[in-house]
């Protein structure tokens, strides 16, 4: 017994000095399964891993941009860049391991393609990566920004709400970075936790200066991405990563924008407003459904698309007509966006409503790894608090 | 008996991997590690970093403005000595008077250049005039030497209807497009990655430009600077980082803001090209500006020049009682003269001997003044002559600017987005419709209609 628990240790000593061939060659052997993984079999394996509280919606082929290619989320994204960088010759693309391609692949093939200099990795350091793309922006050049994961958009605060969104106002119009935009992946993945799951337009929304845009599919993002970088505003582009393999759809090859600060009306109603954006779009189409199927209720559904400058109209429209609004989104609910959608339609729509704006959002903790499940704004809280909304 | 099977099975295994091993265990082998090129060494020792004897300070004039060294000397023809002394004489005079006007409540905020002009006018001279620009807060000079109007300086101060920057902003936080000069912002630091990303652009466009990126030792200490430094190292970036190092930085003292050998020392750690100069000789800071731009361009790559410049360390005249270590450069302390800003009364925690002190024996403007005696190019005479020309400049450009109203508020709310959003537009409105009925309470008078 006690060879084998010397042995045992041994291996995970030889493990951990990084002999990766020793190791493959051990694991075929068997002798991992046995010393390592020891409640692999039988009934304890229940803990499997929750399948995605969302199903993805592809919308229709669109057919006003020419030929369409199926595509999933990065893939639309990667043909966005490619279009950018084809089109612009002063754009470049820089970050974190961007060069072979990102950790999510959203740059792949494109260093090959259009060169070094234009495709870069930049050292970790975001604040550095923000001020640098400040700069190439200063000089009329496109600058398109990545930052790993949204979670670690903090270093480059400053960068972004005391220099990027201020630059053209301080200058008296003398200056700006209006041709810089950052990407970064946002939001839950299943088991992202406190640090890889983060959705932080908040804290931006509170920035006039920038515009905070979120795709909810594939044919969203390419043509707002596309808007982003020919913005003359410096632009934060969040892209809900848990989409990033899971959304197909058929996306023109060719360039096309979508307008940015529009809110679009994906389902027309007539009892309730539902407005979300990025992943939870789908959460609340699905709410929809339950909603029609169960209580007969029509749900008119927003996807907002701009954060900030957001589409006030649209939405108030929308609530004179139906008189209810349930707003949902992933970030904690004290200060998240809802916040400030509930406090204007309150105030432009208040004789329309016929009950209180309901925020059905993640809950005032960091974002939790075991208890995502119960962390998230699923579409049963979403329909318990419309069904509220519709008795109240 | 599985259990036994099994374990030699492991060992079997290890005696394979064992005999592998041996391949590596040769005395002679060369370090191969991807994070550093370097020798093996078998002796336990610390580097010991070296702040009594630190980088050399380059200068080409000694006090009295005497060429120390032919050879280093730029040899630069009379018009342009002269423009720089008038360039650093007419910014001194300028910062004395509207240091006064705030001190009287005419403009809000002041900062002062005293000391430093030799910094700004040595390195601005040697520049293309495209050259792009980046300062902190304290490089006026840099303006005056590109010829920006006295008028529009003032007019930033006193945020009438002729700033460029449209009335935004506190005074002192210049910007021209015209003359490559990017709009200072009040964060510390801030610019120096922001430098770094206009050089890569300007290296991508061929465009045969330096940028410039000033700040002061105490900015150094921002993890801007620290990103600014090792971005333009990595992507080699024609950049030449100039810090302003006045000892201070408010109140703080170089021996509270670093411990290392001041700026000049970070270079290398990072890979870039450094050089240490005195900043009262404009002579050493146009030289040094001038190569590092000529490297720069050439070889795409960073370059940093650290420029002392005065600013009096607490133990000077040396204080018997203090138990500070004495960071003085040889016996040359290197001090801020002026006040931080109108903001602050530097008596707090500096002596007014030392200040005194450092005004009568060393100033970059009476270095240069020395230099010009010396060559012949200048006299008591003209000195007069011009004292009272600049002065009577800068009073007409400050009367003018007193009198001139204000912009027009609606100016408040554009230059946001580039276009106004719709709802920043309906807030728009309701100033408007405020104003309407209780702008009496509002200093409408004193701004445009």
């Amino acid at each position: 017994m006690a060879a084998v628990g010397s042995a045992a240790s041994w291996l995970f000593r030889l493990r951990a000095a990084g002999a990766e061939g020793h190791w493959r060659r051990l694991c075929g052997a068997g002798l991992a399964r046995g010393f390592l993984h020891p409640a692999a079999t039988g009934k304890d394996a229940a803990q499997r891993r929750q399948v995605a509280h969302f199903t993805f919606q592809p919308d229709p082929e669109p057919r006003e941009y020419g030929q369409t290619q199926k595509m999933n989320l990065f893939q639309s994204i990667t043909s966005a860049l490619d279009n950018s960088l084809a089109k612009d010759p002063t754009a470049v693309i820089f970050g974190e391991d961007v060069a072979f391609g990102g950790v999510f692949r959203c740059t792949v093939g494109l260093r090959d393609k259009y060169g070094k200099d234009r495709v870069f990795n930049t050292p970790l350091c975001e604040q550095g990566i923000v001020g640098f793309g400040i700069g190439i922006a200063v000089t009329g050049a496109t600058a398109i920004a990545e930052i790993q994961f949204a979670d670690y958009i903090f270093p480059a605060f400053d960068q972004i709400v005391n220099e990027a969104a201020k630059y053209r106002y301080r200058s008296g119009d003398l200056f700006n970075c209006g041709s810089l935009t950052i990407r970064s992946p946002w939001g839950c993945v299943g088991h992202g936790a406190l640090y890889h799951s983060q959705s932080p337009e908040a804290f931006f929304a509170h920035c006039p200066g920038i515009k905070v845009v979120i795709p909810r599919s594939p044919f969203q993002a390419k043509g707002l991405l596309l808007s982003c970088i020919e913005d003359k505003n410096p632009c934060i582009f969040f892209e809900p990563k848990i989409l990033y393999r899971a959304a197909v759809e058929q996306v023109p090859v060719e360039p096309y924008n979508i307008p940015l600060s529009q809110a679009e009306v994906i389902q027309e109603g007539r009892d309730v407003t539902l407005v979300a954006w990025g992943t939870q779009v789908h959460v609340i189409r699905e709410v929809a459904s339950m909603a029609k199927e169960k209580l007969g209720v029509s749900c008119e559904i927003i996807d907002l698309r701009t954060i900030i400058p957001w589409d006030v109209d649209t939405v108030c429209k929308s609530v004179i007509k139906t008189g209810r609004l349930l707003i949902s989104h992933e970030a904690p609910l004290t200060g998240g966006f809802a916040s400030e959608i509930s406090s204007t339609i309150q105030e432009e729509c208040f004789l329309n409503l016929e009950a209180p704006i309901s925020r059905v959002c993640g809950y005032d903790t960091p974002f939790p790894h075991i208890f995502e499940p119960f962390y998230i704004p699923d579409k049963w809280k979403c329909y318990d608090a419309l069904r509220k909304m519709i008795n109240y | 008996m599985a259990v036994a099977i099994a374990a030699a099975r492991v060992w079997r295994q290890s005696r394979i991997l064992g005999q592998q091993e041996q391949q590596f265990s040769s005395l002679d082998d060369k370090p191969q590690f991807p994070g550093a090129s370097a020798e093996f060494i078998d002796k336990l020792e610390f580097i010991q970093p070296n702040v009594i004897s630190g980088i050399p300070i380059y200068r080409v004039m000694d006090r009295q403005g005497q060429i120390i060294n032919p050879s280093e000397d730029p040899h630069l023809p009379k018009e342009k000595v002269l423009k720089f002394y008038k360039s650093m004489t007419l910014l001194n005079t300028m910062d004395r008077i509207l240091y006064e006007s705030q001190r009287q409540g005419r403009i809000s905020f002041y900062m002062t250049n005293y000391g430093e002009e030799g910094t700004h006018v040595g390195s601005a001279a040697a520049l293309d005039n495209t050259d792009l620009v980046f300062g902190q807060y304290r490089e006026a000079g840099v303006l005056m030497y590109r010829d920006y109007p006295l008028e529009l300086f003032m007019a930033q101060c006193y945020g009438n209807v002729s700033d460029l920057g449209k009335g935004r902003q506190m005074p002192v936080h210049y910007g021209c497009k015209e003359r490559h000069f990017v709009t200072i912002s009040s964060p510390l630091a801030t610019q120096i990655p922001q430098a770094v990303g206009a050089a890569y652009a300007a290296k991508r466009a061929n465009a045969n430009r330096v940028v410039i990126c000033y700040f002061g030792e105490g900015a150094a200490s921002e993890g801007d600077a620290h990103a600014g430094f090792n971005f333009a190292a990595t992507l080699e970036c024609p950049i030449i980082f100039f810090c302003r190092n006045n000892g201070y930085a408010i109140s703080t003292p170089t021996s509270e803001q670093y411990r290392g050998d001041g700026i000049a020392a970070r270079g290398p750690g990072y890979g870039i090209l450094s050089i240490r100069v005195d900043g009262n000789d404009v002579f050493a800071v146009y030289n040094a500006t001038k190569e590092a731009r000529r490297r720069a361009v050439a070889e795409n790559q960073p370059f940093l020049i650290e420029a002392m410049t005065y600013s009096p360390s607490p133990v000077l005249p040396p204080d018997p009682q203090s138990r500070e270590p004495t960071l003085t450069w040889g016996h040359f302390p290197l001090c801020r003269i002026g006040h931080h800003s109108t903001s602050d009364d530097s008596s707090a925690y500096r002596s007014v001997d030392e200040v005194n002190y450092w005004d009568k024996q060393d100033h970059p403007i009476s270095r240069l003044r020395h230099y010009l005696l010396s060559q012949g190019w200048w006299d008591e005479e003209q000195e007069k002559a011009w004292r009272k020309q600049s002065r009577k400049k800068v009073m007409e450009a400050f009367e003018q600017a007193e009198r001139k109203p204000k912009p027009n508020p609606n100016l408040l709310f554009s230059d946001v987005y580039q276009e106004m959003p719709s709802q920043l537009r309906k807030q728009q409105e309701s100033l408007a419709r405020h104003l309407q009925t209780y702008g009496e309470h509002y200093p409408l008078e004193h701004f445009d209609k």
